[in-house]
């Protein structure tokens, strides 16, 4: 508890430190975060893998378009068979929409079927804020270089109704076909679209 | 089984709406209606229709770019053949932020317009079917949809009055032309925004930001900042996702609120930007650092020139020396007690000087430079100064006396007094300088003033600190003489010009008369101070013409500075409640526009509703006589004309009809049709 405390002001005083928004092409920034297994994970762990980093909140209703039709956990699924990393961060601060005890995020993963390689806890928002999150889904790709390499929405067609997600232009689904057969990733910047986050 | 229990919640959870099969839907957060601005409709002729949300308290839906996160409301409609409905008319949004992130959209009730065009020679009945899909967020957000069946009937053309008058309000808050040419520079993560030829001069509280009308070049949660340049507006925006590229245009509504004594006026402009190569120009007109490092570079400058002054360079030395020797050998520790008594002498006249317009402005005086009575006061506070350092008459010459015992105390206790009446005591020669730094700190921020005094503080404590800490520069003091004389009369000459850069300024402001009238005063101010600068033998000899000489002085300042009254506007004569009277005993009604030269809001009134062709035909048609009350220099007349009605400043618009009646008080932001229909009703009462 203590070492989460303190390396919750860590990566708080880290955060402010590192004024500049994120950009596509530059190196993501580096982050620190404990995940609900108690685990610690930073950018640098994942040097020579790539890695997806996925802002959720499971009450709000875009993020439940993407794991009630599935669309959501068929992606990580695909993820993992492709030794890419893939990171779900919740960056909801305590009290307010999304902010889940580690069990209970834990919980969450096995109801919905989702296989991320870890939830990490981010209550005091210091990730979201580095990262510049804005919506829950925004999604970020990162390479193995630990360049970003694609930031934006999940798909095409902002709306809440999963009807939608089969006529949506699969932003990331893309984006990870393109960047493991080394192609240049297009759109690469996309609008996040969701609930705000609830920092 | 699961999932389709899963997906059965989902379709719940979205807030779908049984269908009512009419125009309005219901949900805990929005009532929306569609309506239609008349009741009937022509065929081959327009007819507005309007999706109206009326939203509980503390939620919102969102604009066309809904900013951080958020959706905005989406129409699909199903029409009768061969109807055509346009896109929705969206109005000014608000900023409303949610934590650190910033979204654009509505609060409250909000109504967005769209065009209908029925076809040729339809009658009969028409049935228009909307699908809305919107979000609606308070801290957490909520799809919903509904669907709205509007039944019209065909018809003839309906009279004016049956026209809903809510669109017209709505349209009132649309964004109107911007009045200049826009044109975007970009520099890494800044974006500016440049409006040429405005011809606006924002009034102090003005609230200027953009909204881009979509997801990409301008990131919604950070700061934005605007300035004024050579009469164009910059404003400054952080790029957001995807910056523009020199082939992008920037898109989106210029957002002004302006703030008069408690009301705010809110006016949307439609921006469309092309691509300006070049770096963006930084902020001038505001004092930036560097302006303020020179001041009180300057302000420390001034203190030290002060120890070279007659009345204070012979006395240095022996002061340091009365130091030295009656503080016993800890000269640093009366260094600095004299010091902090120089400080505190500057500091607290500093503060008396804010208090004083603190208290000042409480009544309703303005410290600018806008002001041209504060201009012609300072003028002449310079002009008496330059003449003092010039030797027309001394300042306070019988106070070198004063204090002398108390200098003489031992102790710390008596450096620090000597620190305090150095500054009295060297008044015959601070008062210009302070009187300088008071008629710049005047006008200045109070931070700024404060820090105007202390660097000049400094400035003259400094030798003596020094002489103090070490005693053997006393033979680096420069041996006094007739030039020091010579210095303090060449001195006057900054002051002198500053009061002819004062009177440039003045002759900004008021036309010849006024100006005649200060320089007359200011020749009869020159001439009761050489007077008072005289040998008289008798104190009534010198007091009485020379206090008669400045108070004509003060008149014609006075009189320099009083508001013109009969103000000639380009179009609209100017306003008299008797003008309003006779006007109306003669048979025709009145339309009084009160308005000022810094209320930008009224400006865009004008030009938008009030000086457009069809509205000066009405105007013509209708034998209404337009009058301006032009309250630029809060004529006290036009203030009680504005109170009587409620109001506690300008914009107002007042349609009185003839002879006799209530006037009519129009909308504050107004559109032409506003405009027209007033004028439409008013030829109604009157046959």
């Amino acid at each position: 508890m203590m070492i989460r405390t303190l390396s919750s002001v860590l990566l708080f005083c880290l955060s402010t430190a590192a004024a500049a928004a994120p950009k596509v092409g530059q190196p993501a920034p580096a982050f620190t975060g404990i995940d609900a297994k108690g685990a610690m994970h930073t950018l640098a762990d994942y040097r020579g893998r790539n890695v997806v980093l996925e802002w959720t909140n499971h009450d709000c209703p875009f993020v439940r378009k993407h794991y009630g039709s599935g669309n959501m956990q068929a992606l990580q699924r695909d993820a993992a068979a492709k030794d890419v990393v893939w990171l779900s961060v919740i960056s909801s601060a305590p009290g307010k929409q999304g902010h889940v005890s580690a069990a209970r995020a834990d919980a969450l993963s096995v109801e919905r079927g989702a296989s991320p390689s870890a939830v990490l806890l981010d209550e005091s928002g210091a990730i979201g804020r580095l990262y510049a999150a804005r919506t829950t889904p925004h999604m970020y790709l990162i390479d193995s270089a630990g360049t970003l390499v694609y930031m934006g929405g999940i798909d095409s067609v902002a709306s809440a109704n999963p009807a939608d997600i089969g006529r949506a232009q699969p932003y990331v689904r893309d984006a990870m076909t393109q960047l493991l057969a080394d192609e240049t990733i297009s759109p690469a910047v996309t609008r996040p679209y969701g609930c705000s986050v609830k920092y | 089984m699961h999932l389709l229990t899963l997906l059965l919640l989902l379709v719940g959870f979205q807030g779908a709406l049984a269908a009512d099969a009419g125009p309005s839907a219901q949900t805990e957060q929005v009532e929306l209606t569609l309506l239609a601005e008349r009741p009937e409709f022509a065929p081959d002729r327009p007819l507005w229709l309007a999706f109206r949300f009326e939203l509980a308290p503390g939620w919102h839906v969102y604009w066309r770019n809904p900013g951080d996160s958020g959706e905005a409301p989406r129409v699909s409609w199903t029409l009768p053949d061969g109807w055509k409905v346009g896109e929705l008319h969206w109005p000014v949004p608000e900023r409303i932020p949610v934590g650190p992130l910033v979204n654009y959209g509505y609060k409250g009730a909000v109504m967005l317009l769209a065009e209908a065009h029925p076809p040729d020679g339809v009658t009969g009945e028409a049935t228009l079917q909307a699908d809305v899909d919107w979000l609606v967020c308070r801290e957490s957000c909520i799809p919903q949809k509904a669907r709205l069946i509007l039944r019209l009937a065909a018809g003839s053309t309906a009279a004016l009055t049956d026209r809903d008058p809510r669109f017209e309000a709505t349209r009132a808050r649309w964004p109107v032309a911007l009045p200049g040419q826009a044109g975007y520079r970009t520099a890494g993560d800044l974006i500016q925004l440049a409006v040429r030829q405005t011809g606006w001069t924002p009034p102090p509280g003005t609230s200027v930001w953009f909204a881009a009308d979509r997801w990409g070049p301008v990131a919604a949660s950070q700061p934005q900042r605007w300035h004024m340049h050579d009469g164009d507006l910059l404003v400054d925006l952080p790029a957001g996702d995807a910056p523009p590229t020199a082939d992008d245009r920037l898109g989106g509504v210029l957002v002004v609120s302006e703030q008069h004594r408690g009301q705010t006026l809110t006016r949307g402009f439609v921006v469309d930007a092309g691509f300006t190569a070049g770096p963006p120009r930084p902020a001038a007109d505001l004092p930036a650092s560097t302006h303020l490092v020179l001041v009180l570079a300057l302000a420390f400058a001034g203190g030290l020139l002060l120890n070279l002054m007659p009345c204070v360079l012979p006395v240095l030395s022996i002061k340091a020396m009365s130091l030295l020797t009656h503080g016993g050998g800890h000269a640093a520790r009366h260094g600095l007690a004299y010091t902090g008594g120089v400080l505190l002498c500057f500091t607290a006249l500093a503060g008396l000087l804010l208090m004083l317009r603190a208290g000042g402005s409480a009544l309703g005086w303005g410290f600018q430079l806008q002001e041209p009575l504060i201009v012609v006061a300072l003028m002449y506070l310079m002009l008496a100064l330059a003449l003092n350092l010039s030797g027309v008459f001394a300042l306070g010459a019988g106070l070198t006396g004063i204090g002398q015992g108390l200098t003489e105390r031992r102790g710390t206790g008596g450096s620090f007094a000597t620190g305090i009446l150095a500054v009295i005591v060297a008044s015959p020669c601070t008062a210009p300088f302070m009187g300088s730094a008071l008629g710049y700190a005047l006008t200045r921020p109070a931070g700024e003033a404060l820090l105007v005094f202390v660097a000049l503080a400094v400035g003259f404590a400094l030798p003596l600190l020094l002489l103090s800490l070490r005693p053997g520069w006393r033979r680096l003091l420069p041996a006094p003489g007739p030039w020091m004389e010579r210095l303090r009369q060449l001195l006057a000459f900054p002051l002198y010009a500053t009061a002819a850069w004062l009177l440039w300024v003045l002759s900004q402001q008021v036309g010849p008369a006024p100006l005649a009238a200060a320089l007359a005063g200011a020749l009869s101010l020159a001439l009761g101070l050489w007077w008072i600068g005289q040998d008289w033998r008798q104190p009534l000899q010198r007091r009485l013409p020379a206090l008669a000489m400045i108070v004509a002085a003060v008149v014609l300042a006075a009189s320099a500075s009083a508001p013109t009254t009969a103000h000639k506007a380009p179009d609209g004569d100017a306003w008299s409640p008797q003008r309003v009277a006779s006007l109306r005993a003669a048979g025709r009604a009145v339309l009084v526009n009160f308005t000022a030269a810094w209320c930008i809001t009224c400006k865009v009134n004008e030009r938008v509703a009030l000086s457009t062709p069809d509205v000066r035909d009405a105007l013509a048609d209708a034998d209404v006589a337009y009058l301006k009350a032009d309250w630029t220099r809060h004529d006290p007349l036009i203030t009680t004309a504005l109170q009587r009605h409620g109001r506690s400043g300008v914009p107002l618009y007042l349609l009185y009809p003839a002879v006799a009646g209530e006037p009519d008080i129009l909308p504050q932001l107004l559109t032409e049709g506003l405009v027209l229909d007033a004028l439409a009703r008013i030829r109604g009462v009157n046959p």
